[in-house]
């Protein structure tokens, strides 16, 4: 398989989202693309059916400068800061929905093998080292498409974290904070200090490997960009869309 | 959601793989209006505003036919129509 890469920088979260539908939505013209990026400003992203004032403080948000973004995949609620996202869209599979989450995800555990990390897949949509989730990863099928987009989490700092995203049972804050201290790791906290770009190469590798794809960098065409530009104003920028449910 | 008179609210968060949430209002056992959220997935992701309009004004008991049905084409994880079901009937056993 031919596989186009986008090496892209920290970016803003209605543009993040809008580019990678844009990618899916131009998929048979384009063909399969990865792409690593980061988010600047912080963001917190949510999964399509999930309410963002039931996961969000939206006004601690606001305050600390932190964007909010519904995304067209399900799963949770991510603090993006302190990480590497992927996004790939690929001809759509059939069969069932683990079924790819285990083929994809092969390529973060790949990736932080080479890293000398003792990785594996866990439960639907997560990646585990040492039996701490390190990466989430979330797909939508549509368009004739798939894409997946997901995190690997270069530092955690679960009390920041807590500052934005709200716990079920407020009672319960200390107890869900404690037990996500203890669940959540990172490369940083397994030993492994590596620079934004060079986890970018890395994670690269490890879906070439995984997918035993021909890697190839080129840009797309204007038109990608401008439907990204259009989606980006029009839908993830809008309350309409991150307030929906 | 707000309810008026005669009409009661119920939550429920129920785990299956994923966690559904359901908030809902009931008058009697007829479901007058529902959300369900949650980090599931359900491709395609549409299907859930169809069940929670086709759910409106149908008896809890009658919902489990109306889920089935438009789950049936439907591919998911983390949510099944038994465990949607359930998590309504959770919710309007805890209704106030």
């Amino acid at each position: 398989m031919q596989l186009r890469v986008i090496y892209d920088g920290k970016r803003g979260a209605y543009w993040n989202m809008a580019f990678d539908e844009s990618l899916l939505v131009h998929l048979d013209e384009i063909g399969p693309t990865l792409r690593v990026y980061g988010w600047n400003p912080p963001a917190v992203s949510i999964g399509y059916f999930q309410s963002m004032e039931e996961e969000v403080n939206v006004e601690k948000a606001r305050e600390m400068g932190v964007d909010l973004v519904r995304r067209i995949t399900g799963g949770g609620a991510v603090y993006h800061k302190y990480e590497v996202t992927y996004s790939i869209t690929l001809p759509e599979v059939k069969g069932r929905i683990l079924d790819s989450y285990l083929v994809i995800d092969m390529g973060i555990i790949k990736a932080l093998q080479n890293l000398g990390l003792n990785a594996k897949h866990h439960g639907i949509n997560d990646v585990v080292v040492n039996g701490k989730k390190i990466s989430g990863n979330a797909q939508t099928r549509k368009y004739g498409g798939l894409l997946q987009h997901g995190t690997l989490l270069m530092d955690v700092n679960v009390d920041e974290m807590f500052e934005i995203l709200r716990v079920p049972e407020e009672k319960l804050r200390d107890k869900v904070i404690d037990n996500v201290k203890h669940r959540v790791t990172s490369l940083k906290h397994e030993g492994v200090n590596i620079e934004f770009e060079e986890l970018q190469k890395v994670l690269v590798d490890g879906f070439r490997e995984a997918l035993n794809a021909k890697i190839y960098e080129d840009e797309v065409p204007d038109k990608v960009y401008e439907y990204a530009r259009k989606l980006e104003v029009e839908k993830y920028a809008t309350p309409e869309w991150n307030f929906r449910r | 959601m707000q309810p008026p008179s005669g009409i009661s609210e119920g939550r429920a968060a129920y785990k299956s793989g994923k966690l559904i949430k359901v908030h809902a209002l009931f008058r009697d056992d007829e479901i007058v209006d529902i959300k369900i959220t949650g980090d599931f997935f359900i491709y395609p992701e549409e299907k859930i505003e169809n069940i929670e309009r086709k759910l409106r004004n149908r008896r809890l008991n009658d919902a489990i036919e109306v889920i089935e049905e438009e789950m049936k084409d439907t591919e998911y994880e983390g949510i099944s129509p038994e465990a949607l079901w359930n998590a309504i009937r959770e919710a309007w056993m805890r209704r106030k």
